[in-house]
């Protein structure tokens, strides 16, 4: 087995279980290390590799270490895991070159479950430095000795060429529209909302900067004060915590025509990253889409009927000012008004003090509003943990908090009040890019507010936060008012700004038009290039002359590369010599040497063989004696052309 | 039956090759035409795995995958043009067969020529089912290669064709050459017997009489090594002294010379007869006794050198096969 190719296909299956780190078990990579310094050692001193009966054992102790630590063998993660444990094993008896072929195979598809898992613009060159290796060792394989340098030459050469067919197939391979199965997806790893909120519980509001959904809208963007993007809606209280209503009817799909659409509508496309609650995160009011895969509910959320887990795009409309139509039912008005009868019982106090002081329910929206917003109540993201009776303990001893803090405290008064009520959480805001074209929403903008049931206007949104802290709501306070990193970032200068600008305006079209290239993007792109009138014939046929057209390429540029190739410079100078001679009638006969050439043109006319004879020499010196220089080549060149004077 | 419906199925793809292709004209330049790929076991392996690789990207529409997947296909199918270039335009100077003793592994000569700018990687010659020699040919250069052959029964044999593979420039293809080349070689009998060296003639010594092979110092006259000279008759310390590379010749020291013919041998078959005179040659030119052959129909005059041992083992091959 060639050294080199081994080598490489180690080093290659190294950087691929590097790129996989990141949901491998933590003694995966330990271990590989370990087996190749193993190896390496036994090729280097000759020792022999482990026998038959430790590696079985090895085998048996791996799959059981995978086992213990994912529970399952199914699924990324754990198939990741298994895979670079076994080819850490197959490293002790990887001796002839089907072994190597082996491990090769396992690289390549620990590459594929690395891009099955994530698809991040700045991973490409990894996951290519990562392919170059692997087929740099695979081209190896094929066992004469050569050095690593050709077979990396090599195969990047071969990579190059096999990219644009890559590039059609891509393009007009046709996808499916959905899975025929799914692998247990780890759900953990996804940060921002999540369906359920325990204000009291979080002593620091993490900020970030990852993305949560980008919207490209077809006219103008909505107002700022109406860029509210609704998330899971939540309407259980325990005292302390907030959740989804399990059961009917919060989710039940809401009846038909349950909003009035009024006022301006906004069309966009909506691309949403993963999330764990399922809820596809609407600018408010959504337009129900004609989407199979998503639930419109009675309160008003878009539910996807699968996880999201990879980044996905809709199109969607929103209705700022939609409003209901329907009444409120019995049992949504149960739910929307149920407290725990023995929790925060000051709230209640003071919830019933204000609502004797109101005339109808949406003066009492107005009085703890204004209680909320004259009450000394501070916004910070640092806020103090409240006790078990959380919204008492905000309302009377910390007043501190942020929008989770003063919705829920909001929601307890109103239904205490008598007024039904719910906490809707989601984002608030989103920049916008003007590279791309596109309003960024990201994890730090994720907000929480309230929703009331006024007799006469049905939902109301009623957002507490912008009574205690109007800045919040404001778009130049939040750019400039010190939210952590993203004020810092935005205050730096104006080129780090559109660097960053430009920088999510690249991701934002690898996540639409990479990933996200679908069956209908495919289509497009194939009309566009005028393939025909948009169905699956159309990939067909483009896919079809993509391929002949990359075929006959390849077929050429080889067949290029085979062919004679064409005389060096040295040859040629001494054919034009051997030109003029014929043409003075001294052909030199094809089987004649230069050398013996001029020794029979000597017999018959000295004086043009005396003139040839320096010249012949000095062919054959360069031509068989050591490498000639290129000076001296040059030079040659040059006395061989000055000959033509001499020629009869 | 089905080892028969094999051998029979590979008969049939031979004799449409030898129709199709014709016998080779030397020099030849291997064309596409003539040039047959195929998938290696690990080619298919890899398809499997490229399968699967497709079925994944597919169901989860991972793009990342598909591109991967892609660029993996795009790249075995230029490995697959490139293993038919390997052999595409290789050009086959010369051959050469030598004779060979019957049973006995022999060689043919080839002389290949790589006029690309491109090496020409992991090639491999076999004639029948005699391993391969494999060799490659840099860019622009030439290479002379041995292919092992071996024949069963004396005689003239047409050499049977050869195999020219490669599986460059990862093994997962296999693309090869049949040539068939109007070469013939002569197979001398299998040297065997164990009888003792026939009496010398009369009036000279036995060959017996000399205790050793002859020493270096003991020799004759010299004459210019030719290759297939046996190293101990080299006068290595001619050579030692700067001189040229010369083997040392003897007189039949003893003075004897032998008579090979069916004399003595009457109790054997003619196989078995040609293969003792046969062993008896060897013999004789192993201690450089000079001999003639003398069989019904052909007679070949006392001499000694390998010149000699030539033409007495090709008498020997064709006895009774073709008379000259």
């Amino acid at each position: 087995m060639n050294r080199a190719a081994s080598t490489l296909a180690i080093v290659a299956l190294l950087c691929t279980a590097a790129a996989n780190w990141h949901h491998l078990a933590w003694w995966c990579l330990p271990l590989l290390l370990l087996a190749t310094a193993i190896h390496a050692r036994a090729v280097v001193r000759g020792h022999p590799l482990p026998g038959k009966l430790a590696r079985i054992g090895l085998a048996v102790i791996l799959t059981s270490g995978v086992l213990l630590s994912f529970r399952t063998l199914n699924g990324v993660a754990a198939g990741a895991t298994l895979l670079v444990a076994m080819t850490a094993a197959k490293l002790f008896e990887a001796r002839a070159s089907r072994d190597w072929l082996v491990i090769c195979g396992a690289t390549l598809f620990l590459l594929l479950a690395a891009c099955l898992d994530r698809q991040q613009i700045w991973r490409l060159p990894v996951y290519a430095l990562c392919l170059w290796l692997s087929t740099a060792s695979l081209r190896g394989l094929a066992g004469s000795n050569i050095p690593a340098v050709t077979l990396l030459r090599e195969s990047a050469l071969q990579l190059l060429y096999s990219l644009p067919l890559a590039i059609v197939f891509f393009v007009f391979f046709p996808r499916l529209p959905g899975a025929f199965w799914t692998l247990p997806s780890d759900e953990s790893a996804i940060t921002g909302l999540s369906d359920e909120m325990s204000p009291g519980n979080i002593a620091r509001l993490a900020e970030s900067d990852e993305p949560a959904l980008r919207a490209r809208f077809d006219g103008p963007l909505p107002p700022v004060e109406e860029r509210y993007w609704r998330g899971p809606v939540l309407h259980d209280f325990d005292g302390f915590t907030w959740r989804r209503h399990r059961g009917t009817p919060a989710s039940m799909p809401a009846p038909d025509a349950a909003l009035t659409y009024l006022g301006p509508a906004y069309h966009y496309s909506l691309t949403l990253e993963p999330n764990s609650h399922g809820t596809i995160v609407a600018l408010e009011k959504v337009r129900p889409p004609d989407l199979p895969e998503a639930l419109f509910t009675d309160d008003y959320q878009l539910l996807a009927r699968h996880p999201i887990t990879q980044t996905k795009s809709y199109l969607l409309t929103a209705y700022p000012q939609a409003r209901d139509r329907n009444e409120l039912s019995t049992v949504a008005r149960r739910i929307d008004l149920s407290l725990p009868e023995i929790r925060n019982p000051h709230a209640r106090g003071l919830a019933l003090r204000l609502r004797a002081q109101s005339t109808d329910d949406a003066t009492f929206v107005a009085n703890v509003l204004q209680f909320l917003h004259r009450g000394g109540f501070e916004y910070t993201l640092t806020p103090q943990r409240l006790g078990r009776d959380a919204v008492d303990d905000l309302l009377f001893n910390t007043r501190q908090g942020f929008c989770g803090h003063y919705a829920s405290a909001f929601v307890d008064l109103m239904r205490a009040g008598g007024v039904p009520a719910r906490v809707v959480t989601g984002y608030l805001g989103g920049e916008w890019n003007p590279i791309g074209q596109f309003l960024i929403v990201r994890q730090a903008e994720a907000h929480a507010w309230a929703e009331v049931w006024l007799p006469a206007q049905g939902w109301v949104r009623a957002d507490p936060t912008a009574v205690v802290a109007p800045e919040r709501l404001s778009r130049e306070l939040l750019q400039f008012g010190g939210f952590g990193s993203r004020g810092a970032r935005l205050t730096a200068g104006k080129w780090l700004t559109t660097a960053l600008q430009t920088w999510a305006a690249v991701n934002a079209w690898w996540q639409d038009d990479v990933v996200g290239f679908d069956f209908a993007k495919q289509l497009h792109v194939a009309v566009w290039l005028g393939f025909g009138d948009g169905d699956w014939q159309t990939l067909a046929i483009a896919l079809g002359i993509g391929m002949t057209a990359w075929l006959a390429w390849i077929a050429w540029s080889l067949r290029q590369q085979s062919r004679a190739a064409r005389p060096d410079a040295l040859a040629r100078a001494w054919q034009r010599i051997d030109k003029r001679m014929a043409r003075a009638g001294y052909a030199r006969a094809a089987h004649e040497a230069v050398l013996s050439y001029c020794e029979r043109l000597a017999l018959t006319q000295p004086s043009v063989a005396a003139a040839l004879w320096p010249l012949a020499r000095r062919y054959s010196q360069l031509r068989y004696g050591p490498p000639a220089t290129a000076t001296a080549t040059r030079e040659f060149v040059r006395a061989a052309a000055r000959n033509g004077r001499l020629a009869p | 039956m089905l080892v028969s419906l094999r051998s029979r199925f590979t008969a049939r793809v031979a004799r449409w090759a030898r129709q199709r292709q014709g016998i080779d004209e030397l020099p030849a330049v291997l064309r596409a035409r003539r040039l047959y790929i195929l998938p290696t076991r690990a080619g298919l392996a890899f398809a499997l795995l490229l399968f699967v690789m497709l079925i994944a990207g597919l169901n989860y529409t991972n793009s990342l995958a598909l591109l991967l997947t892609f660029t993996l296909a795009g790249f075995v199918l230029v490995g697959m043009h490139e293993c038919q270039r390997t052999l595409q335009g290789l050009e086959l100077v010369q051959a050469h067969a030598e004779d060979l003793f019957a049973g006995d592994t022999g060689t043919v000569q080839l002389h290949f020529a790589n006029a690309a700018s491109a090496s020409r990687r992991a090639l491999g010659i076999a004639c029948g089912s005699e391993p391969a020699s494999h060799f490659e040919v840099a860019a622009r250069s030439h290479v002379t290669i041995a292919a092992t052959i071996r024949v069963p029964h004396r005689g003239r044999h047409r050499l049977g064709r050869l195999l020219l593979t490669t599986t460059a420039p990862f093994g997962l293809f296999r693309c090869w050459t049949w040539l068939h080349l109007p070469l013939e070689l002569i197979a001398y009998p299998q040297a065997a017997g164990e009888r003792a060296l026939p009496p010398a003639r009369a009036g000279r010594a036995s060959p017996q009489n000399r205790s050793s092979a002859p020493g270096e110092d003991e020799w004759d006259s010299l004459r210019a090594y030719q290759s297939g000279d046996n190293p101990r008759s080299i006068a290595w310390k001619v050579w030692a002294r700067g001189g040229p590379l010369l083997v040392a010749q003897y007189e039949s020291a003893g003075g004897s010379d032998l008579l090979l013919s069916f004399a003595g041998l009457e109790a054997l078959d003619l196989e078995a007869r040609l293969s003792q005179l046969t062993a008896w040659v060897n013999e004789c030119a192993r201690l450089d006794i000079a001999c003639a052959l003398r069989l019904p129909g052909v007679e070949v005059p006392l001499g000694a050198g390998r010149e000699h041992q030539t033409t007495i083992l090709r008498a020997l091959a064709l006895y009774g096969v073709d008379t000259p």
